[in-house]
């Protein structure tokens, strides 16, 4: 599904350049859910605008479903990211003046779709995160929980390949953020590849596999038949993780 | 798409009405501005029969040479006009497709035998020529032909407003009014014609370059022929000073006629040039000309020449567009700032998929209904305007008011001014809002 | 200070487009400001020269020939006789071409006969015997027309040559500069030679009214007689203009089967209709002026309350670490200071530049320094003013601002 490899990105300004990426290489499974954790600063929210398509990368190649990112024009590029990603942020990022079901509507929009199949996806997607009664409420009426869960239908309404999910529980209390996993699991479960972006070592863990990042480098890698399996034997210590 | 970019910029002006309503008003403002300035400006120095400005010139030739007049950078200062004999010559040449001369008279007329109290009428004796070169719409009959301009019979030609007047505007062709002792057949009746200026004849007559055209037109041999003195501008300078016989004035310098002559073609004034330079060359070598100072002006030369379109009034079209300008950029500045701020928006879109195109069109949009509501209230602030430069000019010459009304081309000024300006002022913001990555609004929050 | 200014630089030069864009409407709208408040200025002179005439009490009337049988000479003595008897009547005369009503006749005039020396342009002005005393204009040297030198062509005698004249000071001191002009010999668009006898205030003639040169008239001892029509010009006792004018009109309409009143004027609506351009333009220009300025004020107010909102956190942290409410507000007048300090120097640039192509293109004088210092203060005082409400907003936002997340 995503083929990183050898990726590099480097932002300058007038006097500093900052290797926010070197050598970045990675690969992620159709149907995978893996998470991707650092400190502040590794290069985590670097990795997540290159594999969303919001930056571009200095040199590498990337493949996202098997078609190669290098060199698409802006337009191309906007067209895979409405297709084939859906974005899920710390700070839900739901337009404030539009009500949910607009929200929800956004992405369907920009892809040119008919009124009735919008109005059938948004109705679905707002059912799986348990939000169609509050299809026409503004944002600011609903809960940071409800709001994450809207942001989520918006990002499967165009019922995409890839979910990346960047600190999706950052705002939220433990309830809520676990009802967020659940949800990302679920849909996870219905073959769409899940990247999580996040600081939490206890949320990682509820990944098929764990991605570490330091300095803008893959520092260790938790094996594919590691995290969720333990997670549900129970607890376990990250250190049996490495390999 | 469109629809939903509308609704989108419907949203978005609900969320800020107070600014939304400043940028209208400042593009209404603006434009009124414009187009009650451009309505002015385009009735005080039209040229009213621009679509033969190539073709018509007006003739000069001024027997002095420019050191001898004041205004020593005004060739025609002084002489815009010419003394009968060379009136006379000049238009003897056969050069030109059509000529004319003409002179304004005073006169009183009859229509029965019975009126007591003759009418007093502006006359203006010309040739036939007149009427085709100018284009002059008739109602009833036409001009007189080329005998008449020669010939024995009195002949005339009433203007709309005067047959109104005398014949209630019925079909008086064929009818005779009694001036100066001569029974002048009517062979035609014009169209309401009022050419504001009357750029043909700029120098008498009630209201001078912005009063109303002649009553009666005759032939112009009448005025010699029955020793009419001209009632327009005459100006006697330098072969001797005005005379007090009839004989004596059309024998001395002084100037009243104007002439008018039609060349269509390159080779047709190069040639009617050269006509004119060697007559002036001949003149001077006599020793009736001081120099040879000769001259054709086109009907928009005529109109600067005689500071009908003055300097002033194109310093006014110049400030309406500073205005618009700083309108312009006060809307590019308010947009500017709301874009900006809504830029996270923008790049929240952007991340769901939108296109740099689509997000660019959704402002352009948003822009463009802006620009829609400036130009509906500026055209309702424009008419308002308007009543105010009527009331501004209703002391003076009645014809000023005139052309303050409310024309088409204002109104197409107006859309074209309002949309281009506001989507001007709203392509660079919109363009900053998709040119940055997308990422960069997201993380901000 | 110096510490308050730093950051508002800063401020300033991370988002500079909003502050250049107000410093450009500004500079603009100087520039507009001065040249358009000197030539508004200029018109104003310029209407406020003095006509030297009493325009309050004089009015003049066209009678015209209708059946080309009359006699202009004796038809207008009657006329006169009649008017110099009729009650508040002050004198009467016969002209040709009427003051401030650029209908009139024109003359060169010179020292030398025509071909040989320079010549001016000024109006020129038949008058009778009275024509002076009608016109209310007194002689600074010399001595007025007799009734004996008015000359009247007749069929024997078409062009009978006095060779007497009176010009304005003005026109005889465009023509002799220093020297007494009084019993000079001038050249009238001719070749006989003619004579100053008497020298008047300077008054509007019939020409050249709105003009640089409207003082310029050379008076001419005569009753033009070939045209089909004459000019009665009458001064009135004080008040009794509107009363004398009616009656005349009515007595000389009726007197005579021949004639016709045509057009009267009274001098008072020829000088007015004489400015109305100008008075025009000066109105146009003010108006479009203040609307540029409004529009300027309402930019600033637009874009100071767009900016309030938008950096309200940043001034609740400015709050929450101890500015004060007048800190707040002296930080937005302090940038908006520095921004109309930019767009005024860029205006002085663009005024004088503007001021310049007017000087060269429009004969208007160089525009007056004091001009630019005034418009400066103006703007400064008003943008100020538009920028004060924003400002006072802005230091109602409470500081617990800071601690809220968005």
């Amino acid at each position: 599904m995503l083929e990183m490899h050898n990726i590099s990105k480097i932002y300058r300004t007038d006097l500093i350049e900052t290797h926010a990426l070197r050598e970045f290489s990675l690969q992620v499974a159709a149907g995978e859910f893996i998470a991707v954790s650092g400190p502040s600063g590794s290069g985590k929210t670097t990795f997540l605008n290159v594999a969303g398509l919001l930056e571009t990368f200095d040199s590498g190649t990337y493949k996202l479903d098997g078609q190669d990112i290098r060199g698409l024009s802006d337009n191309a590029r906007s067209r895979i990211r409405n297709e084939k990603i859906g974005f899920v942020f710390q700070s839900f990022n739901l337009i404030p003046d539009l009500d949910i079901f607009d929200n929800v509507d956004v992405p369907l929009r920009y892809r040119g779709m008919k009124a009735a199949e919008r109005t059938a996806r948004i109705a679905n997607s707002l059912e799986l995160v348990g939000l169609s009664s509050r299809m026409r409420h503004l944002p600011a009426q609903l809960s940071g929980g409800q709001q994450q869960r809207a942001a989520i239908a918006r990002a499967i309404a165009g019922d995409p390949a890839l979910i990346l999910a960047d600190e999706p529980t950052g705002n939220l209390d433990s309830l809520m953020a676990r009802q967020i996993m659940d949800l990302l699991e679920k849909i996870n479960s219905m073959g769409t590849t899940v990247v999580l972006v996040t600081h939490d070592p206890e949320l990682a863990r509820r990944a098929e596999r764990n991605i570490h990042i330091i300095d803008g480098l893959v520092a260790d890698t938790v094996p594919a038949s590691g995290a969720r399996r333990r997670e549900r034997q129970g607890p376990a210590h990250a250190e049996s993780a490495t390999d | 798409m469109l629809g939903y970019y509308l609704r989108l910029s419907l949203r978005s002006f609900r969320r800020a009405p107070g600014l939304t309503a400043l940028m209208v008003s400042t593009i209404a403002l603006g434009i009124a501005a414009c187009i009650v300035t451009l309505t002015v400006y385009h009735g005080m120095s039209s040229n009213p029969i621009w679509w033969k400005n190539g073709e018509l010139y007006a003739v000069t030739v001024n027997p002095l040479s420019p050191s001898q007049t004041r205004k020593a950078g005004d060739p025609a200062y002084g002489s815009s006009q010419l003394a009968y004999d060379d009136a006379t010559y000049l238009s003897g040449s056969g050069i030109p497709k059509r000529e004319t001369v003409l002179a304004f008279l005073f006169g009183a007329i009859t229509s029965t035998p019975d009126q007591t109290r003759p009418l007093p009428v502006m006359i203006q004796a010309t040739t036939g020529g007149f009427f085709r070169m100018f284009d002059v719409p008739f109602r009833y009959g036409g001009p007189w032909n080329a005998a008449a301009d020669r010939g024995p019979e009195p002949v005339m030609v009433l203007s709309h407003r005067e047959n109104a007047k005398l014949f209630g505007g019925t079909d008086s062709v064929g009818r005779t009014l009694l001036w100066s002792g001569h029974r002048f057949r009517i062979v035609g009746v014009l169209a309401p014609w009022h050419p504001l200026p009357r750029f043909y004849d700029l120098s008498a007559g009630d209201g001078g370059p912005f009063g109303r055209s002649a009553d009666a037109f005759i032939p112009f041999q009448w005025g010699p022929t029955l020793r009419d003195w001209p009632a327009g501008h005459m100006s006697c300078s330098s072969q001797g000073s005005a005379s007090s016989t009839y004989q004596g004035l059309l024998g001395s310098g002084c100037t009243w006629i104007g002439m008018w002559v039609e060349l269509p073609t390159r080779a047709a004034r190069r040639h009617f040039r050269a006509f004119l330079q060697a007559y002036a060359a001949a003149q001077r070598k006599a020793g009736i000309f001081h120099a040879v100072n000769t001259h054709l002006w086109t009907v928009s030369q005529w109109l600067s020449l005689h500071h009908i379109v003055t300097r002033r009034s194109g310093l006014l079209v110049n400030l309406a567009f500073a205005l618009l300008t700083v309108c312009l950029i006060n809307t590019l500045g308010i947009l500017l700032a709301k874009f900006l701020r809504g830029a996270p928006l923008a790049g929240i879109r952007r991340a769901l998929g939108a296109s740099r195109r689509q997000v660019f069109a959704q402002h352009l949009v948003e822009a463009g209904v802006l620009s829609l509501a400036g130009a509906a209230l500026g055209l309702a602030l424009s008419a308002a305007g308007l009543a105010g430069v009527r009331l501004l000019y209703r002391g003076s010459a009645a014809a000023y008011g005139k052309f303050a009304h409310f024309d088409p081309i204002g109104i197409a000024w107006a859309l074209a001014l309002a949309v281009v300006a506001t989507i001007v002022a709203g392509l660079y913001p919109a363009w900053r809002i998709g040119r940055r990555p997308p990422a960069t609004y997201l993380k901000s929050q | 200070m110096a510490l308050t200014s730093h950051p508002l630089l800063s401020a300033l030069r991370r988002n500079p487009t909003g502050a250049v864009l107000i410093a450009l409407q500004i500079g603009i709208t100087l520039a507009i400001l001065v040249n358009a408040a000197a030539i508004v200025t200029h018109a104003l002179q310029k209407m406020d020269r003095p006509t030297g005439l009493d325009t309050r009490d004089t009015f003049a009337m066209e009678v015209a020939d209708l059946s080309r049988q009359f006699n202009v000479y004796s038809a207008s003595s009657a006329d006169l006789a009649y008017l110099r008897h009729l009650p508040g009547v002050a004198a009467a005369s016969v002209i040709v071409g009427i003051p401030l009503t650029d209908d009139g006749g024109t003359t060169t005039v010179g020292r030398l006969p025509e071909s040989q020396g320079p010549t001016i342009t000024s109006a020129y002005l038949p008058v009778d015997q009275q024509g002076l005393r009608t016109l209310d204009v007194p002689l600074v040297a010399g001595r007025d027309f007799r009734a004996s030198e008015i000359r009247v062509p007749t069929v024997a005698h078409p062009d009978p040559r006095i060779g007497i004249v009176i010009v304005t000071q003005a026109l005889a001191n465009a023509l002799f500069a220093h020297r007494s002009a009084l019993g000079q010999s001038i050249y009238l668009g001719g070749r006989t030679p003619s004579t100053i006898i008497g020298i008047t205030r300077n008054f509007m003639g019939p020409q050249l009214g709105g003009g640089e040169h409207a003082y310029d008239t050379v008076l001419v001892p005569e009753i033009v007689t070939q045209y089909a029509a004459y000019d009665l010009l009458v001064r009135t006792q004080p008040g009794k203009r509107a009363v004398v004018l009616r009656e005349a009109k009515r007595h000389i309409d009726a007197a005579d089967q021949n004639a016709v009143v045509g057009y009267t004027w009274t001098l008072s609506h020829a000088k007015y209709r004489m400015y109305s351009g100008l008075r025009n333009l000066a109105v146009f220009l003010s108006f479009l002026t203040l609307v540029m300025l409004v529009l300027c004020c309402l930019g600033i107010f637009g874009l100071g309350t767009f900016n309030v909102v938008t950096r309200t956190r940043q001034i609740g942290i400015r709050r929450a670490l101890g500015a004060r409410r007048r800190d707040i507000v002296t930080l937005f007048l302090a940038e908006n200071a520095i921004t109309v300090s930019a767009g005024a120097i860029f205006g002085c640039f663009l005024a004088l530049g503007i001021g310049q192509w007017l000087t060269t293109h429009d004969g208007l004088a160089r525009l007056d320094p004091w001009y630019l210092l005034v418009g400066v203060a103006v703007l400064a005082l008003t943008s100020q003013l538009a920028v004060w409400q924003p400002a006072r907003r802005a230091a109602r936002i409470p500081p617990a601002v800071a601690t809220r997340t968005i």
